[in-house]
């Protein structure tokens, strides 16, 4: 399957910055789409594409930096790069302790702003491997029965079958009928990649 | 005071004196011959008033002279024996009398005339030192509202470098946008038109935020001029947009489009409402419990232009708003104090007037007027 194509946010509320960037960015054979706004950004339906955000640090009513806690409460993860003319430190160690991929100082220049954008897009492009990685496990741990799922959590834990057996009640040979399903249903070929399996689980509830 | 004045014109006064002193005497004679049959004994006041306006109008001299003068007719004519220049025994005292009225007289009249000379030299020296310590003032006060207005611009200088970065960012990608266009294969020539034509639109925006500064920091002795209030207003507020921002202010301007012009200094006015405009915001500085609000209004009404400055600050408590025009009076710890006693000199010497008031959802208000053209100059 190709990629689908990357699209690149930009929000500024000077007209002349979001043209410019925008244009940079297409001359560059990239996609992009500006916003006057983070309302406007908001209210956009976002293209199931790698993507990445760049943002204006100052912006009428809330700022950038305010958009992007706004963005990472509600579980929005683009990657952002902010762009201000007044670069001073604390913001931009916040806003990059928050995430942002770069801070770049106005007037910026071409390989900076280039590359930053290739670098939240290889971002965004890991996040969304592991998004569908992580949705595809969820989907295999659903078709596990409720036993065959206590044997699994017993068992990534490193206890063996007569301990598991143990622990539940049954007999060692009922866990190990249980266990082999569990390897079936989720495709792991062995016990080190079920742990890694379930680690990827918990880490992404 | 030194005075040059040459010997033909001393002996001219000179001459002007005694001709004074002839001519008093002479009337005085003229009448006294008239009246004198109607009195049976030597009528003589006239004399003394001959003497008195000798000596008010020509000096101590001329009144001496008068006095001669009138001490011989008044011999010769009046006393007895008349039409000699003997003197019969019982009118001897009578006659010294006479003379010395006529010394009092004249010494009288004199003294009295210097007096009120000096008096009239003071006070024009004291004019004088009056107008000239105004022209001092006036001088004073135009460099202080220079002053204090280069201080608050300067507070803008943040704001002022926003506005003039924003078209340069735009002027350096546009200008990488369109060096990747032109490498493209083939060129996308209309690519290129378009990146061009967009920097020099923000080469031209930029330019324009510098001549706005320039004229803003422009010292000057003041010019009339008929404006446009919107036009003024519209080239503050480009400048304070991003200050405004950054305190997180919400700026908005109500004009009325088409207002009359109004004559008034430019950089004057700008001075009266930056100032205003800067007060507005730092008067919101602690303000949580409200939207930060700052709008600038004109319109007009009879006559005169209104211009009108709102905010949603601390407001005005009554002292303050008794205070707030008065010089050195400020409620900001680093304030000097002068910005709203300039800015009110400076309407008012438009003919207009700059007052405060409470505002009623909370803030305050400041409004000046200026009285606004019949439509017959602009």
């Amino acid at each position: 399957m190709p990629e689908p194509r990357p699209i690149i946010f930009i929000v500024d509320d000077d007209a002349s910055v979001r043209d410019a960037i925008s244009n940079l960015l297409e001359a560059v054979g990239l996609r992009t789409k500006s916003f006057a706004s983070t309302e406007a950004f908001w209210k956009e339906q976002r293209p199931d594409v790698p993507s990445c955000l760049v943002l204006d640090v100052r912006l009428p009513g809330a700022s950038g930096l305010e958009f992007q806690q706004t963005l990472i409460k509600h579980g929005i993860s683009v990657p952002i790069i902010f762009i201000t003319a007044h670069g001073d430190v604390p913001m931009t160690s916040r806003a990059m302790k928050a995430g942002a991929i770069e801070f770049l100082m106005k007037p910026f220049q071409k390989d900076d702003l280039l590359a930053a954008v290739r670098q939240g897009l290889d971002r965004d492009r890991v996040r969304r491997e592991q998004d569908a990685e992580v949705a595809a496990l969820k989907a295999k741990l659903a078709q596990l029965s409720q036993r065959e799922r206590e044997v699994m959590d017993l068992v990534v834990t490193g206890l063996i079958n007569k301990e598991v057996g143990a622990r539940l009640g049954l007999s060692e040979v009922t866990v190990k009928i249980h266990r082999g399903r569990v390897m079936q249903k989720m495709e792991a070929t062995s016990l080190a990649e079920l742990v890694r399996m379930a680690d990827k689980l918990s880490a992404h509830p | 005071m030194a005075r040059r004045v040459s010997t033909g014109s001393v002996v001219l006064r000179f001459l002007r004196r005694l001709g004074v002193s002839l001519l008093s005497v002479g009337l005085a004679f003229a009448l006294t011959m008239l009246l004198q049959p109607l009195f049976p004994y030597p009528f003589l006041f006239l004399f003394f008033g001959a003497v008195m306006a000798s000596a008010w109008f020509g000096g101590a001299a001329a009144g001496l002279f008068a006095v001669l003068l009138s001490t011989m007719l008044v011999e010769y004519f009046f006393v007895p024996p008349v039409h000699s220049f003997s003197i019969s025994a019982t009118a001897e005292a009578y006659f010294a009398a006479f003379i010395l009225c006529a010394l009092a007289a004249s010494w009288i009249s004199s003294a009295n005339k210097k007096s009120e000379d000096a008096l009239q030299e003071a006070l024009d020296h004291l004019e004088t030192r009056v107008s000239e310590r105004t022209a001092e003032l006036l001088k004073t006060q135009t460099e202080l509202a220079h002053l204090s207005h280069v201080l608050s611009m300067g507070e803008l200088t943040a704001s002022i470098a926003h506005e003039i970065n924003q078209p340069l960012t735009a002027v350096v990608t546009q200008g990488h946008a369109c060096v990747e266009w032109l490498s493209a294969d083939p060129p996308n020539l209309e690519k290129v038109r378009h990146s061009v034509e967009r920097i020099i639109q923000d080469g031209t925006r930029a330019g324009a935020t510098i001549s706005r500064v320039r004229a803003l920091f422009k010292k000057e002795a003041p010019v009339r001029d008929w404006l446009d209030v919107n036009e003024v207003v519209h080239e503050l507020t480009v400048l304070l947009r991003d200050e405004a921002m950054r305190r997180g202010i919400h700026m908005q301007t109500e004009l009325v489009p088409g207002l009359p012009k109004v004559n008034a200094d430019r950089v004057q006015l700008q001075q009266v409402l930056l100032n205003l405009l800067m007060n507005g915001m730092d008067a919101m500085d602690n303000v949580t419990a409200r939207r930060k609000e700052l709008i600038i209004s004109a319109r007009v009404e009879e006559a005169n232009v209104i211009v009108c400055v709102e905010d949603s600050g601390k407001g005005l408590d009554a002292e303050t708003a008794e205070n707030i025009f008065t010089p050195f009076f400020t409620t900001k710890p680093h304030g000097v104090g002068l910005g709203l006693s300039l800015s009110r000199s400076i309407i008012e010497a438009h003919e207009g007037k700059l007052w405060a008031s409470a505002r009623p959802s909370g803030g305050a208000v400041f409004q000046f007027t200026l009285p606004a053209s019949d439509g017959s100059d602009a």
